[in-house]
């Protein structure tokens, strides 16, 4: 794992357009130890190869119903096509667009998505017991706290790009 | 040192903190998670929050990276103007653990707390200034309406005496909060001292 990330390969500068050059750019990356652990961290947590028993799968729809439910427009479009690209099930895709994630036949996915949405729309109703529901669905304690991780990461995300997004919007100060 | 806070649940005291999970066990942890976790804070090795996520420590010492880039780098926002949107964030997703510990920074930073109470009472109407008070508001916006930002937003902040490179340390903590909060809420609870 590396964590060395060559700026072309910027997942939010390449997504919100944030072109080198720009005085967005120069101000974001001013703060270049931000901009490296947020980049490195989106690789560890969307790496294939993550060392837990969290299917890559399920991380992305992990992070497309994070998006979506914020909602961000760009990010849930982006993780929806890395989603497409490794052939995930549509009608995991019908459940979550159509607000029925409790209808999936996936118990697992189910309680990981039920905890998603919690944290996301309502953290402080993460209890003690939503963790103990992840666990009768066979999640081990290093899985917990990696998907406790990512979606807290998502919320972070997704934050930070509206962020940019407002920043963009606004054009150079004058 | 300070007066004491209680309001609506939030507090100023010093609290603890428990986990909920099993935490990692020093005696049998592996090199790279005591390094991380040295790396990260220093109490790290004997606070249940950062050996809870010791689990998986790559993850950790990214949080940790992009945390301490934001919360104590030097130069663009005040480091207390930071501390009071953390607070600000921790208080509008009750996070009682978190707005404790960022109502204390803010008060070593500042030397004053009257800010803190207002925050604690009120967020909406909060801040002694109408910097402050832009501040605050845009904390609320971008922790509980994300999608609702716009260029507006960043104006009121220029209006303010923002620059750009302040707006985006003042958006980063706002973010780096939404994460923090939400494994300080997820993972374990405060632990309050005996009365």
């Amino acid at each position: 794992m590396t964590s060395t990330v060559e700026p072309a390969a910027d997942v939010l500068d390449s997504l919100l357009h944030i072109q080198p050059g720009t005085h967005l750019h120069a101000v974001r990356h001013a703060r270049s130890k931000v901009a490296s652990a947020t980049q490195a961290s989106h690789e560890v947590f969307f790496d294939p190869a993550l060392e837990n028993n969290l299917s890559l799968t399920e991380r992305l729809w992990v992070a497309y119903y994070a998006a979506r439910l914020t909602p961000h427009g760009t990010l849930t479009a982006h993780y929806l096509e890395q989603l497409h690209g490794l052939g995930a099930d549509n009608t995991v895709q019908a459940a979550i667009d159509s607000g029925a994630i409790e209808a999936l036949g996936d118990a697992r996915l189910r309680g990981i998505l039920r905890f998603t949405q919690t944290l996301i729309e309502s953290p402080v109703h993460g209890d003690q017991a939503a963790l103990q529901a992840l666990q009768q669905e066979g999640l081990g304690t290093a899985e917990i706290v990696v998907l406790a991780q990512l979606i807290a990461f998502m919320s972070y995300q997704v934050r930070l790009a509206a962020g940019l997004d407002a920043l963009l919007s606004a054009g150079a100060a004058r | 040192m300070s007066d004491l806070i209680r309001s609506h649940g939030f507090t100023n005291e010093a609290l603890g903190w428990k986990a909920w999970l099993p935490t990692v066990d020093l005696s049998s942890a592996t090199d790279e998670q005591v390094a991380v976790l040295q790396e990260s804070h220093p109490q790290a090795l004997t606070s249940d929050y950062y050996l809870t996520l010791a689990h998986h420590p790559e993850i950790l010492r990214q949080r940790s990276q992009a945390f301490n880039a934001i919360m104590y780098a030097p130069g663009g926002l005040s480091r207390a103007e930071r501390e009071l949107a953390s607070t600000v964030v921790s208080r509008v997703n009750r996070c009682v653990y978190c707005a404790s510990v960022h109502a204390q920074r803010f008060e070593q930073l500042a030397k004053r707390n009257d800010v803190i109470s207002e925050v604690f009472a009120d967020p909406a109407t909060a801040g002694t200034t109408d910097r402050e008070k832009a501040i605050v508001q845009f904390a609320i916006d971008l922790t509980l309406e994300p999608s609702s930002l716009s260029a507006d937003h960043i104006h009121t902040l220029r209006d303010q005496g923002l620059d750009d490179a302040q707006v985006l340390d003042l958006i980063h903590a706002i973010s780096i909060f939404a994460w923090a909060n939400r494994l300080m809420l997820n993972l374990g609870e405060p632990v309050f001292s005996a009365p």
